[in-house]
């Protein structure tokens, strides 16, 4: 029995043993050392949670209210104007555009890695050794270093070393390279991303599709299904909760993309890939202006537990996850 | 080319006097302590004394450069005469820029000497974070008789002195922008001779683009080292008057024209993808004789003439940068070896960089090792290094030796190194970016970056 369940369990229902307890007006000792023991276990876990995560981020917090700058190290202790930060980004254009194609890189990245995760997850769905090898060589993108990836979209991208750009020449095309063309920077990310990351979502696919019980599927064929049948009315909605899940992930993962804006545009042409993690790693460590990073951070942290708490609840269903 | 000539005989202190940086306190505190020596009233006892630093383990940071290999080659003969151990720390140059920002505004004792980039100099000496020389300059205990200060290229010095005059750096290394054409062949075919104007260049790109598959023009991604220079030869700024006034002035009509003859190179003359380009690619290009002009640093010009992978040695002409309607301004670089203020060691770490960037030590790394990027006029005037760079019947040394002195004389890379640089460069190159991917026109574009660079150098906390 985990510690969720227990606590789940002492909720006051009419059967719970808290219920009963609450009744009687008291929690028998056996019921209040058991508590205590589930806190000492949890204990160590929460302390180094809080050094690890919550620390940082209170002091991430706190900076957000100083106009703290490397360069003028008096700015640290600076709360003279705590909402400074705040006011600037409220008028920052290069941060409003940075949100939006954040936005639109976001959207298309998980929808394109979700749609090709499915599509390769069901066709390759199937238990043979050719399969599996497939299977295999299809993950190999997604456990590359990040670094590799754009360095090979890189070499892809540059049309004086590129082997698609050596075709093109043979061919008589004359393609501009889409890292350089303003129209097509973005889609040119989104590629690569895509590129990098749709065997992630393929891979939680086919372990759910691994799970799935056979006997729906068998009764619909005796019923005389067909093939898209079969995949529209009973795999695709069994898959729901996963897909959500695994576009959860991914949604939440594509915001802290960076390695291939900084190796393929720099955040350009201009800033049309520009997204929001890469102008707060700008002002932070181009320009050492640590506090209003901190406070562009601080909304995009918001944002982003909004956003999550928003899909866990479409998730669930609205249940909040403990039923 | 008067310019050159006048300035030919000052020395690093009167050409940085005339650009108003320093006069009577570097002559005084630089020159008696040496003075005093040369007189033989006190042998310099760091020299003097073998093995005074043993035990000592000197950290050294800096980002890759092969004058730092050359370094490491000749430590041992250092090691053995002063007992301490010198490690380095090498890193890709963004990668260091951004890790030693960091080390320095904490005031860490991590290193002793660090690399001082030219474009990083204003923010960390005015920040209080590297170690002023002058005590050292002026104590005939810690510097050699022969060290002689004076025997640095001013246009290499000037970076790194403080409004105070303290002088914070020696250069190791200095860049002196001039063009170069990896395919003379092309040019000279149709009667054209390299281009000594602006005007001239277009003619030439034009005349010259795409002929036998060769682009005329390349350059790379770093536009804020490319830009400027074309930028002044219209009469334009990046500051008002740096570094009194930090306002720019990125969107005068001067500005505006420098743009749109910029990206017009870019976006007609240059290999396509050319806005990716790193500095690297860009050379490649040349070296494969796939793009004929460059104008860039000397550094990544001579492999045209020297490198095994070249196939343009033959074909290589060099010429100073074309003068715009109001005058030539070739951008000029160094890199010096400084001590950060947290530094414990700091008489190791001067004994280190007396050493790295004496005379003696230049002679081997220039004139026997090959690393021609030096910072000493008596190693470029010197007859071995002239015949070094000898290309092709042109004398290099002459022009990069006029480029060095021309920006110390005339102090137009003032606005380089100033602190709050990094806010509008990266203002400079997303604007050039929009006009040449065709987002927007050069006065919006430029209007913009105004108005960007206007409100992040406010963050700094600077009144404009």
């Amino acid at each position: 029995m985990s510690a969720v369940e227990v606590g789940n369990r002492g909720r006051s229902g009419p059967g719970s043993a808290r219920g009963v307890y609450a009744k009687a007006g008291v929690l028998p000792v056996f019921e209040k050392q058991r508590q205590r023991f589930f806190w000492l276990l949890l204990a160590p876990v929460l302390a180094i949670l809080g050094v690890v995560t919550l620390l940082p981020t209170l002091y991430l917090l706190i900076t957000s209210f100083t106009p703290l700058n490397l360069a003028n190290p008096a700015t640290a202790w600076d709360f003279s104007d705590p909402l400074v930060n705040y006011r600037t980004l409220l008028t920052d254009d290069r941060l409003h555009n940075s949100l939006w194609v954040q936005a639109k890189l976001s959207l298309v990245t998980v929808v394109l890695q979700l749609l090709f995760g499915l599509g390769i997850a069901l066709l390759l769905n199937v238990r043979t050794p050719l399969m599996n090898a497939l299977r295999t060589s299809f993950l190999v993108p997604m456990v590359l270093p990040p670094i590799v990836v754009a360095i090979i979209w890189k070499v892809l991208y540059s049309p004086d070393i590129s082997p698609a750009w050596w075709l093109f020449q043979v061919l008589g095309w004359n393609i501009q390279t889409p890292i350089t063309n303003a129209a097509w920077a973005l889609s040119a990310i989104v590629v690569a991303d895509t590129w990098e990351w749709f065997p992630f979502t393929m891979l939680i696919i086919l372990a759910a599709l691994a799970m799935m019980p056979e006997e729906q599927r068998e009764a619909a064929v005796v019923d005389g299904a067909s093939t898209w049948q079969l995949t529209w009315y009973i795999t695709l909605p069994y898959l729901k909760q996963t897909l959500m899940v695994a576009g959860l992930f991914r949604l939440i993962d594509s915001i802290k993309t960076f390695p291939l804006i900084y190796i393929l545009t720099d955040g350009g042409p201009g800033s049309v890939t520009e997204v929001s993690n890469y102008y707060i790693f700008v002002q932070s460590f181009s320009f050492s202006y640590i506090g209003y990073s901190s406070a562009v951070t601080m909304v995009l942290l918001a944002m982003i537990v909004v956003l999550s708490w928003v899909i866990v609840r479409a998730v669930s269903g609205g249940s909040n996850g403990d039923q | 080319m008067n310019s050159s000539k006048t300035g030919s005989n000052k020395t690093a202190v009167d050409t940085a006097v005339s650009a108003g940086v320093f006069r009577r306190d570097v002559l005084r505190v630089a020159l008696a302590g040496s003075a005093m020596a040369a007189m033989g009233l006190r042998a310099p006892a760091v020299l003097a004394q073998t093995k005074q630093f043993s035990g000592t383990t000197l950290r050294i940071a800096a980002f890759q450069h092969i004058f730092h290999t050359y370094i490491q080659k000749l430590l041992p003969e250092f090691e053995e005469q002063t007992g301490m151990k010198v490690e380095f720390d090498l890193q890709a140059f963004p990668v260091y820029n951004q890790r030693m920002d960091l080390e320095l505004s904490t005031h860490g004792s991590s290193y002793d000497v660090c690399n001082i980039t030219h474009s990083f100099s204003g923010r960390w000496i005015s920040a209080g974070w590297m170690t002023p020389f002058n005590d050292f300059l002026s104590d005939p205990n810690k510097t050699a008789a022969d060290f002689n200060p004076d025997d640095f290229v001013s246009g290499t010095q000037v970076a790194y002195y403080n409004d105070k005059k303290e002088l914070h750096g020696f250069a190791w290394e200095a860049g002196a922008m001039m063009m170069a054409a990896s395919r003379f062949d092309i040019l000279d075919k149709q009667g054209i001779a390299m281009p000594t104007t602006l005007a001239e260049l277009t003619e030439v790109c034009k005349a010259t683009h795409n002929k036998s598959g060769v682009s005329a023009f390349v350059v790379d991604r770093l536009h804020h080292w490319n830009f400027p220079p074309y930028l002044m030869g219209f009469g334009g700024k990046v500051f008002r008057d740096p570094p009194k006034d930090l306002m720019p002035v990125l969107d005068s009509p001067e500005a505006i024209e420098a743009a749109t003859y910029y990206a017009n190179l870019l976006s007609n003359y240059c290999p396509p993808g050319v806005l990716s380009y790193t500095d690297d690619q860009a050379m490649r290009n040349q070296l494969a004789g796939r793009a004929n002009l460059r104008i860039n640093a000397m550094s990544w010009l001579l492999p045209l003439a020297k490198s095994d992978d070249s196939k343009v040695k033959d074909t290589v002409r060099f010429a100073l940068m074309p003068a715009g309607p109001k005058g030539s301004f070739p951008a000029c670089n160094a890199n010096a070896y400084g001590i950060p203020a947290g530094s414990k060691q700091k008489d190791a770490a001067w004994a280190f960089i007396q050493w790295a960037t004496s005379k003696k030590t230049f002679e081997k790394t220039a004139l026997e090792m090959g690393g021609l990027a030096t910072p000493r006029r008596s190693i470029i005037e010197d007859p071995r290094y002239k015949q070094a760079l000898t290309i092709n019947g042109q004398d290099i040394a002459a022009m990069y030796l006029d480029v060095l002195e021309r920006s110390g004389r005339d102090g137009y890379m003032a606005y380089r190194t100033v602190p709050v640089w990094p806010q509008a460069g990266e203002k400079i190159n997303k604007a050039i970016e929009r006009i040449a991917s065709g987002q927007a026109d050069a006065a919006t574009s430029m209007k913009s970056a105004q108005a960007e660079a206007i409100e992040d150098i406010k963050k700094a906390g600077v009144k404009l």
